[in-house]
């Protein structure tokens, strides 16, 4: 049946490492698309002679950002601290709620209906009023990025409160474990990834907040920049906020995605998004 | 001794309508027995081991554990379910400890004994890996250490073995009779294997559902240490016809 059945020991393949441009491609790959990109944007600027005002350059919006460094970097602090602010005051108000929310159904009756009333609230037609309300300070701004924030925060917190199985409460009870036990030693750290996605959601809907809050009433802070900088056709500059504006909200998300790396390495997120 | 008494519970559904999931159950286990609760599901098994643990109160009947009411759950009883449901951020001998810690009953020697528990059961070495990190029945094997650690006088056993595969299956079979040789304990196991039941039994409860209650229990005379051999034998087949029987009906059991 099987002529010749003496099988040749094949040499196994060679398996060599891969080269080091190809082991660290995920790093350097979005780079130079970013590059070329760049690139190719400033020469269809210079090419086609389009105006600053419709498109700057990239060279001329790093020269005027430059150029105004050092009141870039105050505005973009004054926007920091809007977003750090806003962003805690919603996790110390989310978890309690969260937790408050999922113990009992009477409160989740009754608290349930007003969160979806605060998200059904156009939060930019908010600001105006608040600032009435609250004063020409930071309190607004804060309240908004708040507001913006919070919500699917909280819902992710309750999410993760109630996805413990319930065979470990069981055991829990079982133990005879308090219910501050079981909420400090099995439902919170179990709900500890599902928080961590709403906080990734909370971080960067925080940076919308604050603009949010800055275009209506602010004296500083990066959006009040793009907005008093397009009033006076400064484009090239509007752009450059823009642009740290979005860098601030890669740096403060990928600092979340650390934190829950060194907090939760149980989680089946870390490494991807 | 656990004598339970004509135990019943009652369910309220959602809609209002009353559900009996055990009716007029009565039982009387003997200190160090080791007794299977089998039945289709909705039979009632998974209720009477959670009223027997005190984890639902009853709704008629009595329980009573050494001549004490059980009214709630007590702390000479260790139970183990369906799935490990290790805690992940824990380490396996963190999770081993986890009762003890919850009950405020850590000792100096807690850490000791859970080290030897781990090691009878062939997991000396995974002390400090994490759950991810052991294969499922290995994860189980903890559970039941964690079960173990406080050494209660009577383990609850939901379908342990129910979430493994055939052959982990068999090796935990033996594995929980040596445990149960080393550590004599009570032991009211819930399975849907009849083979399950009867080999690690020394009484089998059949149960049926709607509503749930206890049909027969039947003795099974096979002689321990028990192995896989003694499927073969006549008292082994005749406890495991007889308990087809009753689940199924006569002629069902005649045809398999």
């Amino acid at each position: 049946m099987q002529p010749d059945a003496i099988a040749l020991p094949t040499p196994a393949p060679r398996r060599k490492k891969p080269a080091l441009w190809r082991r660290t491609q995920e790093f350097w790959l979005p780079l130079v698309v970013l590059t070329l990109l760049v690139l190719a944007w400033e020469i269809a600027c210079r090419v086609f002679g389009v105006p600053a005002y419709l498109l700057p350059s990239p060279s001329a919006i790093w020269g005027e950002t430059w150029a105004m460094r050092m009141q870039v970097l105050t505005h973009a602090g004054a926007t920091f601290t809007t977003v750090m602010v806003g962003f805690l005051v919603s996790v110390a108000i989310s978890l309690p709620l969260a937790v408050a929310l999922t113990s009992s159904r009477m409160i989740a009756n009754a608290i349930y209906p007003i969160l979806i009333l605060t998200q059904s609230i156009p939060k930019v037609a908010l600001a105006p009023i608040l600032v009435v309300v609250l004063g020409a300070n930071e309190l607004p701004r804060i309240v908004i990025t708040f507001l913006v924030a919070f919500f699917p925060l909280v819902l992710s917190c309750a999410a993760g409160l109630l996805a413990v199985p319930p065979e470990l409460l069981e055991l829990g009870r079982a133990c005879r474990a308090s219910k501050w036990q079981e909420l400090v030693r099995i439902r919170l750290p179990f709900a500890m990834p599902i928080v961590f996605s709403g906080l990734k959601a909370a971080i960067a809907l925080a940076v919308v907040g604050a603009v949010v809050a800055e275009f209506v009433n602010a004296d500083r802070g990066l959006g009040y920049l793009i907005v008093s900088a397009t009033a006076f056709f400064k484009v090239p500059l509007a752009w450059g906020a823009l642009i740290l504006l979005s860098f601030m909200g890669i740096v403060l998300f990928q600092i979340v995605v650390a934190v829950e790396r060194i907090l939760v390495p149980w989680s089946n997120d870390n490494g991807k998004l | 001794m656990i004598t339970i008494d004509r135990a019943s519970k009652v369910f309220l559904t959602r809609d209002g309508e009353d559900i009996v999931a055990l009716k007029d159950a009565s039982l009387t286990i003997g200190d160090c027995e080791f007794i299977a609760l089998v039945g289709p599901s909705g039979c009632g098994k998974s209720t009477l081991l959670r009223l027997i643990g005190g984890l639902l109160p009853l709704s008629g009947g009595t329980i009573t554990m050494d001549g004490a009411k059980v009214t709630g759950p007590r702390e000479d009883t260790g139970i183990v379910f369906q799935a490990p449901t290790l805690l992940p951020w824990a380490t396996i001998k963190d999770n081993v400890l986890f009762p003890l810690s919850l009950m405020g009953k850590l000792q100096p020697d807690s850490k000791a004994k859970a080290g030897q528990l781990l090691e009878m059961v062939g997991l000396g070495g995974f002390e400090q890996k994490y759950p991810r990190e052991l294969s499922g029945g290995m994860q189980q094997r903890a559970a039941i250490c964690r079960a173990l650690l406080h050494d209660p006088s009577v383990l609850l056993m939901d379908e342990p073995f129910g979430a493994l595969d055939a052959l982990t299956r068999e090796e935990m079979t033996l594995e929980l009779l040596r445990i149960w040789t080393e550590r004599p304990k009570t032991i009211v196991f819930v399975t849907h294997s009849i083979s399950e039941a009867v080999l690690l039994a020394d009484r089998v409860v059949v149960m049926s559902p709607r509503p749930g209650q206890i049909v027969e229990i039947i003795d099974v005379p096979l002689s321990r240490p028990r192995s896989f051999d003694q499927e073969g034998s006549d008292e082994f087949q005749r406890c495991a016809r007889r308990i087809r029987e009753l689940i199924f009906g006569r002629r069902d059991a005649r045809a398999a």
